[in-house]
């Protein structure tokens, strides 16, 4: 190892990157071996792919079941530290003392407060794909991953705001309401508007909508038709939305000049906090422009009043026909004590046109004529109305005309219709209507009859041509000369904009700009004069009503802070933000295209004469339909929903991400990988047809907890298949990832089980693969398995094309065989058996932290050093290092931790934290004296539960002596407060009626021990998901199952007591058995940690089988590793090998175990008392009788080959004909098992070959070749090299005879070829044979020493096969190597790591303490019948045979109860589920 | 001794082996005889009911009763007892548990009659005369004993003082009343209320057979199997009821190479014998590889138990917790 | 029968069945309101005695839930389960009371839906069934 710092300055904590299965164990072995550790995972939950999977092959364990359990072991760890949702970003310093920043980002909930109850999520409208079902079904913004996710703490997932917001000038927030509204909570969407906009209803209608131009649906179809939703809502919740005053009403008064939308939303804002508002207006109207500019047939008038009457309800005074000015001027204002003000008068004044005739009769300035028109007064009306201008009042000018009565309207615009500021729909409108537009023409001259009344009788104009853009960004019109032509016409309206009437401010001390607009601060809108703030047309001259709006809003903010005395500017910088649409990959995957809904209209026909409303508005359907086709861009839409619903107030919107800095020892990387994309292989039709799904996919449609809870469908049309497939090697073994993924065969076959068993109708399952990679122990069972039991077909062949049939869904694949036919077959549904690839955040990470990663971009292992990367103090484990299974992942997490954790020894235990308690109160002998805790949980159960009925009726209760109710008992203040009642009230039983024991019963546990209580007299019961959320409509049920519930748990109470918790003493030396390269290694990392080390070999040389092995596949030279290895354990003062010794006794249990041993088979016994042992016995290869070996010296094993090879002799290096056949011995009825490592040991002889005599013609006879992982590249390049692979078939196996032929024995090997379909003849050399691998002899007795399984094929079982691979269920007794299956050398340096990885955890305590719920037995009755004892699994309870009763050993038991349920006797009884207690809560359930 | 306590023996539906049993003491019945004047005693003596309906309350000193509470008369005689004596010790399997004839319960007195009076093929009985209380033939009354519907244990009908099992009591735990008499003449006192006199443990305890592994993987019935007769009759795939039966019987049956039937019920830990035992027989039968058994496999296992409360509760059945044939539906 | 609500004990392993309780909760999964449910370690812990106290306290029906098979949290409690309610059923046969009142099913920790369609089932089923006939014998002998 690199000598690091002075080795007392290391760091007593290790950062791990990861929170999958390999992550989270590396952690729990780091801390239970005396670290701290840190656990960053960028999701917001641990427990990574494996919590998505269904089951687990080769067991079919339910992944959940199994996983479950340790993600709570982590969350809760002292010593470990969740850092969810957060991203490693930098890691300086060197090997025990690196520096480490990580950026946590908001999950814009405090994680103290949330209680996981999940209220939000029931009010939150936004749908996005769920991750964890893999896009199969939606959750919402805010949410957890998945139900079991630790922590258990939801997250908001906000990405910056949507373009409709941003773009919209008051900021309205768009997207909420338009979520809202698809959920039909038209009322909260109303809300949510009127917090930035009080007049939904107008704007819903008149808004030029600057916000949908901005949609990002615009280039998948349509923007969304965001006014008209806003509208819809605004017309539907109207009647039940008043605004409220938010505070108490203040003093001060605020005078608004002006009623327009900018004036009422500023007079609505300043009301909405409690200020006094008084509105002058100088028309007999409320509503400025909206009102007199506006034609009825756009905004009816009710529509505008009924808005402005709710304005006016908060307390607003308008004072009509009051124009500001002569009479009442500003000053007069300020001292009649209004304290602030606003300008917001508009722009009333029209602009005139400078032509000559303008004044004549029968031209009448386009405001005026909608002023007059709107005000209800008589307007004389032309035949033809020439209108001029190209803006919305020329169009509303224009439409207006035609419904008073005139025969032609036309509209003369000096522009082309690109520029024409009108909006479309407004143009599109007035074409309808029959208005005509004239472009390019601008008028000249207004032409007069000349007569005395001088009455316009047509107009002059001028042709237009289009030059350079003006400052507007439009195209500058410019006459054509001698263009000029006259029109007829008998009225004139000109409407080419207008101007504010500022006359009233002059020496009010209000300046203007040169522009003749009020001059203001933009920012904070204040004008020249202290108090006196200004917006609207009138500030910024002739704007759209939103712009208005958003001056109000401004104003409004700047008032307030101005009568607070505050900063006006603060925090209020206007950013110039650029909106970058999205592009078209960034959209969601498999949004279909939706047409915007079309707004409904009155018929043409029917607007003539009439102001009756053109549009008609969305109803309910279609305003849903619409409001549905919204994408979420900001997925989170700030509705604030959840801020209401969560009574915890743990919702914080505002909240930002965080960097923090940590010191840390070592660093373990378990990033995992990134599941193959198969949308980029457009022939498989996984982007065409909802039924070709990936493996996840499928994963999550097997399971009970997915879309389909578990019965097997087709995501198409929901019906369930009848025939499938699985597709192998989609993303693997091809040119892209040339690479094997290892684990795709196993879980295909698992999946295609599962599948059968699921599936509601017969089932054919076919899988469709190159070859059958079942390597690992116990796989080829359970391929086996799934060929006889499942009758799952497997066929050998590459698929290359998958085809939707039209219309049916159903699917045509079509595939090569092995001979080169090419075929078809139908199915209903298809798997693509996806393989892994490097995540590219995890190759950007290893960019960062310097570690070297291999071409695939997974990171770069040595052979003998499987979990280490190029950094040193930066260890690696999982996918991350390559493809590989769950138990291979948990082996190099615990070889990891292991690795770190002899790194860092020194610095053990000084980081750790341990949690002191005051002492235990004695409560034996004393009444019981119970107090209750009922939860309302937010809502959650006092929605529906009637907490005060039950609280109530719990306090009737025997023994009782303390109620309460709690929002949230779980929070941290109630924690307090359940400590402070069990002083007060002398309480000595507590019970928490909630949620679920499982997840917070150690919570509470804690509490109360924290306040002297042993932990156990403690009960807990489930009235949230047993009653208020399963039994939601039957609230009155749900209280009474609620009360029963609390009944039972008083029942129980009542009769528990308190349960001590055994200690047993450690002794910290370890036993380990076996000197191979497992055990030195195992031997090595303990006695690096300071452990004393009993290495026993049987042989007279320490190395195993690995003398025999010279080089690995990769290179590696296996003795020169060997005897470096081979020295370090020797010369080590901490281990002590006994080589030519026997085990001849061992006894004891964890912590105390005493072994015997023999050595040199002479009479003396030696006694080794040791904590714990571990097993690794190795493996040897089998002696076939087959192919003529032994009776032939040209027939060797592979072994054998490659010690020939080392040694260079010429028979072999200089032969021919070499001749491999592998699986010899393995796979077949005996000894049905893959032995792992011969398919590599061939290909890595066959190079070395290769390499010494290319010319060598070199034949590998197989079966399936298994160069899993990245050992295919060599597979690959044997192939290049040109040595020949025949395949057979176990009933077709190759014949070996020695022939006499001229006088020679040849040895001829007789193989059928199934690409050609013949036999084929080859005369060998030299036959090497792929042979077993079979465990070691002795490892029968070691069994019965050390009470430990075998399986069938003599290897030991582990305590559990995905999750427990090194430990024995016996506890404290581990084993690695190829004592535990067949595997390489690699594997076996990382196993034997993980082995006495898990062993620290073990050595480093003093103690263990036993669970207090286990087994106890009653010895005055036990008269030792022994039937406990054959029921424990763990050898916890056995038979003292000189008493003659069962004793339990507490530090083994496990508190199942099993054995207690079963003493005829009555003797035993488990502790914490005694039987009276029980049969009490029985009686209680019962009422009797 | 000049003080004598004054001793009843009353019976109910018996076997009257009980009464042999106390003939059994052979020559300790001298001891006995030396401190209790027998004032009732049916089955050895001519006693008359009038007899006992004579005796003031609380005249006898302890009273012994054996049998099933089966008819009125059963129930009367209790009573009586009770009553008349300061202490009353159920005597016997059927007068702790119900015993052999509280099997009645799976039956219902009609169905008994049937099969009785009708159905056996020995029975001659056209018109189906049954039992009945009472009965007027020229002009006289008979009466008889109402037969109940169910047997009962003696604690079922009056309050017991103590208990002295098995089918039929062993002469060693019969013996251990005679000190408990002298003592209560010498000194006036009495053991706890409710002890059983017998064993506290169970008769594995006793066993003098060899126990090696409990996991079975197949019942033989008696009769099928000559078993290895030093080792452990349940391992050996026995039905025995040992392990959940209290001792102090001596292994009787054992020792002459029956399982045990469970005469001695339950320990005082437990509150159904036959449901303890059922759990235990479950949780070892198939134990071995009862990973590879499915639900039809178990099936099978479990039809070996040919009669589940026979075997179970064949003594004990009255006092189970469910102690009756119910009719579901009915 | 109508208006009959069974009243139904359950037993449930902490590790698999009540967890799949606890999922039918998250998932708002409804079924109905009769079960009383009591947790246990393990279903190998549950004991013939408690079905027939169950029964002879008024229940009209016993569901149990355990792990699946080779699920069970303590390796093979699950099996012994199995091995009593099926001789259990016969005893309760035996004793007239009709097997189908007793309910053994495995339930997963990621099955939900599947805990509250079986309570559902069941329920249903005891229903059917009828009252607890003991509950009937009691108010026979007053």
């Amino acid at each position: 190892m690199k000598s690091g710092p002075s080795e007392n300055k290391q760091v007593g904590a290790v950062l791990v990157v990861g929170g999958g299965i390999g992550g989270v164990q590396a952690a729990l072995d780091l801390a239970e071996s005396g670290y701290y550790v840190y656990l960053v995972e960028k999701s917001p939950a641990i427990g990574g792919v494996m919590a998505q999977l269904d089951k687990t092959f080769p067991t079919n364990d339910c992944s959940m079941c199994i996983l479950s359990p340790k993600l709570v072991e982590c969350g809760r760890h002292l010593n470990i530290e969740l850092i969810t949702n957060a991203e490693l970003k930098e890691v300086s310093g060197e090997p025990g003392q690196f520096k480490v920043k990580i950026l946590t980002k908001s999950r814009y909930i405090d994680t103290q407060k949330c209680t996981g109850c999940g209220e939000c999520v029931q009010v939150c409208p936004v749908e996005v794909d769920s991750e964890f079902d893999v896009g199969l079904t939606k959750r919402k913004a805010i949410f957890i991953p998945y139900p079991q996710a630790v922590p258990s703490i939801f997250t908001v997932d906000k990405k910056e705001r949507p373009p409709c917001v941003r773009t919209c000038p008051a900021h309205v927030n768009v997207q909420g309401y338009i979520a809202l509204t698809s959920k039909g909570k038209y009322k909260e969407a109303l809300e949510l508007v009127k917090e930035n906009l009080p007049l939904p209803g107008v704007l819903g209608r008149i808004c030029p909508h600057p916000c949908e131009s901005k949609c990002n649906r615009a280039p998948l179809d349509e923007p969304l038709a965001i006014a008209s939703i806003k509208r819809f809502i605004a017309d539907q919740a109207k009647d039940e939305l008043l605004p409220q005053v938010k505070t108490e009403r203040k003093d001060e008064r605020v005078a608004i000049v002006g009623s327009g939308p900018a004036g009422l939303t500023a007079a609505y804002q300043l009301a909405k906090e409690g200020y006094g508002v008084t509105v002058f207006e100088a028309l007999p109207v409320v509503g400025g422009m909206l009102y007199v500019g506006i034609p009825e047939y756009r905004l009816p008038k009710g529509v505008l009043e009924q808005e402005v009457e709710a304005i006016k309800h908060m307390g607003i005074e308008i004072k009509t026909n009051t124009p500001i000015g002569k009479d009442l001027t500003l000053d007069t204002l300020f001292t009649q004590g209004y304290k602030a003000m606003f300008i917001a008068v508009g722009a009333h004044k029209s602009l005139e046109l400078g032509i000559p005739g303008e004044h004549a009769a029968g031209v009448v300035q386009g405001v005026a004529f909608l002023r007059e028109m709107n005000l209800g007064k008589e307007v004389r009306l032309g035949r033809k109305v020439a209108i001029i201008g190209g803006g919305n009042v020329a169009i509303d000018a224009a439409r207006s005309a035609l419904r008073l009565g005139a025969q032609k309207v036309f509209i003369l615009y000096r522009r082309s219709r690109m520029e024409m500021p009108a909006s479309d729909e407004e143009i599109e409108a007035a074409l309808t209507e029959g208005v005509e537009i004239q472009y390019l023409v601008a008028p000249t001259e207004v032409l007069v009859k000349e007569v005395k009344d001088g009455k316009v009788v047509g107009i002059r104009c001028i042709q237009m041509e289009l030059g350079a853009p003006d400052a507007t960004g439009r195209r500058r019109p410019i006459p054509i000369p001698g263009s000029e032509f006259d029109i007829e016409a008998d009225m004139i309206i000109p409407a080419i904009g207008q101007a504010p009437d500022l006359s009233f401010l002059e020496g009010s001390g209000v300046t203007l700009s040169r522009r003749g607009l009020i001059d203001v601060n933009p920012i904070t809108l204040a004008t020249s004069r202290p108090g006196v703030f200004a917006g609207g047309d009138a500030q910024t001259g002739p704007g759209i009503a939103i712009e208005a709006v958003a001056a109000g809003n401004r104003a409004a903010v700047s008032i307030i802070r101005y009568l607070k005395g505050e900063d006006l500017r603060e925090g209020r910088e206007i950013k110039e933000e650029e909106i970058r649409p999205l592009g078209l990959s960034e959209l969601p995957v498999g949004e279909p295209r939706k047409p915007r809904v079309q707004m409904p209209t009155i018929k043409p026909e029917r607007r003539q004469n009439s102001f009756d409303e053109v549009e008609l508005g969305f109803t309910e359907e279609t305003a849903l339909q619409e409001a549905k086709r919204c994408l979420n861009c900001g997925i989170c839409s700030e509705c604030l929903q959840c801020v209401a619903a969560c009574k915890a107030e743990a919702i914080d919107h505002e909240m930002q991400d965080k960097m923090i800095e940590i010191k840390v020892g070592a660093v373990i990387v378990a990033g995992g990988y990134e599941l193959f994309d198969p949308s980029v292989q457009y022939e498989l039709g996984y982007t065409r047809s909802p039924n070709v799904v990936t493996s996840l996919e499928f994963e999550r449609i097997l399971s009970a907890s997915g879309p389909f809870q578990g019965t097997l469908l087709r995501p198409s049309d929901l019906t369930p298949p009848q025939k499938m497939a699985f597709i192998q090697c989609v993303g693997s073994r091809d040119a892209q990832n040339p690479y094997c993924s290892s684990v795709c065969c196993t879980y295909a076959i698992k999946e295609a089980i599962i599948a059968k068993e699921h599936s509601t109708v017969p089932l054919d399952v076919t899988i469709f693969f190159m070859d059958m990679r079942t390597y690992g122990k116990d796989f080829d069972r359970y391929y086996d398995r799934a060929k006889e039991e499942s009758q799952v077909k497997f066929v050998r062949a590459k698929v290359h094309d998958i085809e939707e049939k039209d219309g049916t869904g159903d699917l045509v694949v079509k595939f090569a065989t092995e001979d080169g036919g090419i075929r078809a077959e139908d199915f209903n549904l298809v798997v693509l058996s996806v393989g892994f690839q490097a995540s590219p955040g995890m190759v950007d990470l290893a960019k960062k932290l310097g570690v070297q990663l291999n071409p695939y971009g997974f990171c770069q292992t040595g052979s003998f050093s499987p979990v280490e990367t190029s950094k040193p103090g930066i260890f690696v484990c999982g996918a991350f290092s390559g493809p590989k299974d769950i138990p291979e992942t948990v082996m190099q997490a615990s070889g990891a931790a292991g690795s770190a954790s002899a790194l860092l020894a020194p610095a053990r235990k000084t980081l750790v934290k341990e949690k002191v308690y005051p002492p235990e109160k004695d409560v034996a002998g004393e009444e019981p004296r119970i107090g209750i805790f009922v939860c309302h949980c937010g809502i959650n159960i006092g929605g529906v539960v009637n907490v005060p009925e039950v609280r109530e009726y719990a306090a009737t209760l025997p023994n009782v002596v303390f109620t309460d109710a709690n929002l949230y008992t779980c929070s941290q203040d109630t924690q307090e407060k359940i400590k402070a009642m069990i002083e007060e009230h002398n309480l000595n039983r507590v019970i928490v009626a909630s949620c679920s024991p499982r997840t917070h019963e150690p919570l509470f546990q804690e509490t109360i021990k924290e306040a002297g209580l042993n932990r156990y007299l403690f009960e807990m019961t489930n009235i949230r998901d047993q009653c208020s959320w399963v039994h939601m409509h039957e609230p009155e049920k749900a209280t009474e199952k609620a009360k029963d519930l609390v009944r039972m748990a008083v029942a129980k109470a009542r009769l528990i007591e308190p349960l001590r918790q055994l200690s047993l003493s450690i002794n910290h030396s370890a036993l380990v058995i076996g000197g191979g390269i497992s055990g030195m290694v195992s031997a090595l990392t303990l006695a690096e940690q300071g452990f004393k080390v009993h290495l026993v070999e049987r042989n007279s040389e320490l190395g195993g089988i690995a003398g025999r092995i010279h080089y690995t596949l990769e290179g590696g030279n296996v003795q020169a590793y060997l005897a470096g290895l081979i020295e370090k354990v020797t010369n080590h003062d901490l281990i002590e090998v006994y080589t030519n010794a026997y085990i001849v006794d061992a006894s004891g249990y964890v912590g105390n175990f005493t072994t015997e041993l023999m050595r040199y088979r002479g009479p003396y016994v030696e006694r080794i008392e040791h904590g714990v042992v571990i097993i690794a016995t190795g493996g040897q290869e089998y002696r076939p009788d087959e192919y003529l070996y032994g009776r032939d010296p040209r027939v060797l094993t592979a072994l054998e080959l490659e010690e020939e090879i080392a040694k260079g002799n010429p028979d072999i290096t200089d032969c021919n004909n070499l001749v491999m056949i592998q699986c010899v011995g393995s796979r077949h009825d005996q000894r049905p098992y893959c032995s792992k490592v011969c398919c590599s040991q061939a290909i890595k002889n066959a190079l070395k070959l290769k390499e010494i005599k290319p010319e060598m013609e070199i034949y590998i006879l197989y079966r399936d070749m298994r160069t899993y992982g990245f050992k295919e590249d060599y597979y690959q390049e044997a192939r290049r090299r040109g040595v020949i692979f025949l395949r057979y078939d176990l009933d077709k196996k190759p014949e070996v005879r020695a022939v006499r032929e001229n006088g020679q024995y040849l040895l001829k090997v007789k193989v059928y070829d199934p690409v050609i379909g013949e036999q084929v003849l080859i005369n060998a050399d030299i036959l090497a044979l792929g042979v077993a691998t079979i465990p070691s002899a002795e490892i029968r007795e070691l069994a019965q020493f050390y009470k430990v399984p075998l399986n069938e094929d003599g290897f030991f079982v582990e305590a559990h096969v995905k999750l427990r691979p090194v430990d024995f269920a016996t506890e404290g007794a581990f084993v690695c190597g190829l004592a535990h299956a067949p595997k390489s050398i690699e594997e076996s340096i990382a196993q034997a790591k993980a082995a006495a990885s898990r062993a620290t955890t073990i050595l480093v305590k003093d103690t263990i303490t036993a669970e207090g719920i286990v087994c106890s037995v009653n010895e005055d009755i036990c008269s030792g019948c022994g039937i406990c004892e054959v029921l424990c699994p763990y050898l916890a309870i056995a038979v003292d045979k000189t008493e003659r009763v069962a004793k339990v050993n507490e530090a083994l038991c496990k508190g199942c109860g099993t054995c207690c349920a079963a003493c005829p006797s009555g003797a035993a009884q488990q502790r914490g589920f005694r039987r009276d207690q029980i049969s009490s809560m029985i009686s209680a359930a019962l009422g009797v | 001794m000049d003080k004598k306590i004054k001793l009843a023996i009353g019976l109910g539906a018996t076997c009257a082996g009980c009464d042999i049993a106390i003939l059994d003491l052979n020559e300790k019945i001298l001891d006995l005889a030396s401190l209790a004047d027998i004032v009732f005693w049916p089955t050895a003596m001519d006693f008359k009911l009038s007899e006992l309906e004579k005796i003031e309350k609380n005249e006898i000193d302890i009273s012994l009763y054996h049998g099933t509470v089966r008819t009125s008369e059963h129930e009367h005689i209790v009573h009586l007892l009770r009553e008349r004596s300061k202490v009353i010790i159920a005597f016997g399997s059927c007068s702790c548990f119900g015993g052999i004839p509280g099997l009645c319960n799976l039956t219902s007195k009609e169905e008994i009659f049937e099969t009785a009076y009708k159905e056996t093929p020995s029975t001659v009985n056209p018109e189906f005369i049954t039992p009945k209380t009472k009965v007027s033939q020229d002009g006289h009354d008979l009466t008889l004993p109402e037969l109940y519907n169910d047997g009962r244990a003696l604690s079922q009908i009056a309050d017991v003082d103590y208990y002295l099992p098995g089918c039929p009591p062993a002469v060693e735990l019969i013996e251990r009343l005679i000190p408990i008499i002298s003592n209560f003449l010498e000194t006036g006192e009495l053991p706890p209320k409710g002890t059983v006199i017998a064993s506290d443990k169970t008769l594995c305890d006793e066993c003098p057979l060899t126990k090696e592994n409990k996991m079975v993987s197949r019942i033989f019935r008696p009769h099928e199997i000559i078993p290895d007769p030093k080792r452990c009759l349940l391992e050996q795939g026995i039905l025995c009821m040992g392990p959940a039966t209290r001792g102090g019987c001596g292994s009787r049956c054992i020792n002459v190479g029956m399982p045990c039937r469970g005469c001695m019920g339950p320990t005082a830990e437990v509150r159904d014998q036959g449901a303890k035992m059922v759990s235990a027989i479950a949780s070892i039968l198939g134990a071995e590889n009862e990973k590879d058994l499915s639900e039809d496999d178990v099936e099978k296992l479990m039809d070996q138990i040919k009669d589940p409360v026979g075997t179970f509760y064949r003594f004990s059945l009255p006092v189970a917790l469910v102690n009756k044939r119910i009719k579901e539906g009915s | 029968m109508d208006g009959f609500e069974p009243k139904i004990i359950g037993f449930c392993c902490n590790w698999c069945a009540y967890a799949g309780a606890d999922l039918a909760g998250i998932g708002r999964i409804q079924y109905p309101p009769n079960l009383r449910m009591i947790r246990v370690m393990c279903s190998g812990t549950i004991e013939p005695v408690y079905v027939l106290e169950a029964f002879q306290k008024g229940a009209d029906g016993v569901f149990i839930g355990g792990c699946h098979p080779g699920d069970c949290h303590y390796q093979a409690g699950n099996y012994k389960t199995m091995r009593k309610v099926i001789l259990m059923k016969r005893l309760l046969s035996q004793l007239g009371i009709s097997p189908k009142r007793l309910r053994l099913e495995w339930v997963s920790a990621a099955e939900g839906q599947r805990f509250a369609q079986v309570v559902t089932d069941f329920i249903a089923e005891v229903k059917e069934l009828g009252p607890n006939p003991l509950n009937q014998e009691v108010a026979q002998h007053g």
